[in-house]
C-alpha cells in the first residue's frame, strides 16, 4: 500500500511535525510506502509530487484547518482526522487506511 | 545549523519544583526571560494559555507541549523541564506529563525561517516514542540535550 498524507495544526509549530513524525514511523512499520506533507508555518515542506498522489491508495489529511492544495486530491479515497488523532492513534490510524483500501468504493 | 543548535542548555531543567500546570508554565516561562527568550512573562503567558485554551497540548507518553505566538518573543526557542512527578495536564491519554517543552515563537517571523525550520525538525523528534522515553530518563541538561538531538 502506497500512502500520501498532509499535516497542517492550529499554530503550525508543534503538532504538525509531530503527527508527521508518527505516521510515516506507523506507516513504515506497517510495511507500507508513506510521504507526509506538512503544512506550517514556515510554509508547505516535503511537498508530495503529482507522481507520488497519481501511485497513492490513499490519501490521510490530519488537519485542524483548512489545508491547501486538497484538490491535487481528487477522486482518491481520503481519510480525514484532526492532529490530535494522528498524534494519538498513529497505528490505528494506518490500520483504518489499510481497512478502507480493501472496501469497494 | 541543526536541532541541536536551538536547544539551549540554559534552558533546560530537571529539576523543576512545579506540582501543577500553572506553576510550571510560569517556571520555564521564568527561565525563557533569565536568558532573553521573551521580555514578558505576563504578556508571553497569557499568549500560551491562549492556545491552551484551544486544545490539549499533552500528547501522550507524559510529554506537554505549550506554545503559541507572542510579541514578546525575542529570539525562538525552547524551554524544558523535567519532572520526578507527574504533574496534571490536559493530554491525548489521560496521563499527567512529566516532559514540557515550553515552545517561544514570536508573532511575526521575518528573518527567521532558518529557526522556523530547526523547530519544526526538533518538533518532529517529539512524535518519536524512542526519543522520549530516553528524555524522560534524562538526569541532567546535557542528557536532555543528548536525547533531543542525537
Amino acid at each position: 500500500m502506497k500512502i500520501v498524507g498532509v499535516a497542517a495544526c492550529t499554530v503550525g509549530i508543534a503538532h504538525t511535525y509531530i503527527a508527521q513524525e508518527k505516521l510515516e514511523n506507523a506507516g513504515k512499520k506497517a510495511g507500507y510506502e508513506i510521504t507526509v506533507e506538512t503544512q506550517g508555518t514556515i510554509g508547505t515542506e516535503n511537498e508530495l509530487t503529482q507522481e507520488q498522489i497519481a501511485e497513492a491508495d490513499i490519501v490521510i489529511i490530519a488537519a485542524d484547518v483548512k489545508i491547501a492544495g486538497r484538490e491535487r486530491f481528487e477522486g482518491k479515497r481520503i481519510i480525514e482526522v484532526p492532529t490530535d488523532v494522528a498524534v494519538k492513534s498513529p497505528n490505528k490510524l494506518i490500520a483504518k487506511a489499510a481497512e478502507v483500501i480493501v472496501q469497494p468504493r | 545549523m541543526e536541532v541541536k543548535d536551538i536547544v539551549d542548555i540554559n534552558t533546560i531543567r530537571t529539576d523543576m519544583k512545579a506540582k501543577s500546570k500553572e506553576e510550571a508554565l510560569k517556571e520555564l516561562a521564568e527561565v525563557l526571560l533569565q536568558n532573553e527568550y521573551i521580555t514578558d512573562i505576563e504578556v508571553f503567558l497569557k499568549d500560551i494559555y491562549e492556545r491552551e485554551a484551544m486544545g490539549e497540548t499533552g500528547i501522550g507518553n507524559f510529554i506537554a507541549i505549550p506554545h503559541g505566538n507572542s510579541e514578546s518573543v525575542e529570539k525562538i526557542g525552547v524551554a524544558i523541564g523535567i519532572t520526578q512527578d507527574e504533574i496534571p495536564w490536559e493530554t491525548l491519554d489521560d496521563n499527567g506529563v512529566k516532559g514540557i517543552i515550553l515552545f517561544a515563537v514570536g508573532k511575526e517571523n521575518d528573518g527567521a525561517q532558518t529557526h522556523l525550520k530547526l523547530l519544526s525538525l526538533f518538533a518532529r523528534r517529539l512524535g518519536n516514542d524512542e526519543v522520549i522515553e530516553n528524555l524522560l530518563q534524562s538526569k541532567d541538561a546535557a542528557g536532555v540535550k543528548e536525547a533531543l538531538c542525537s
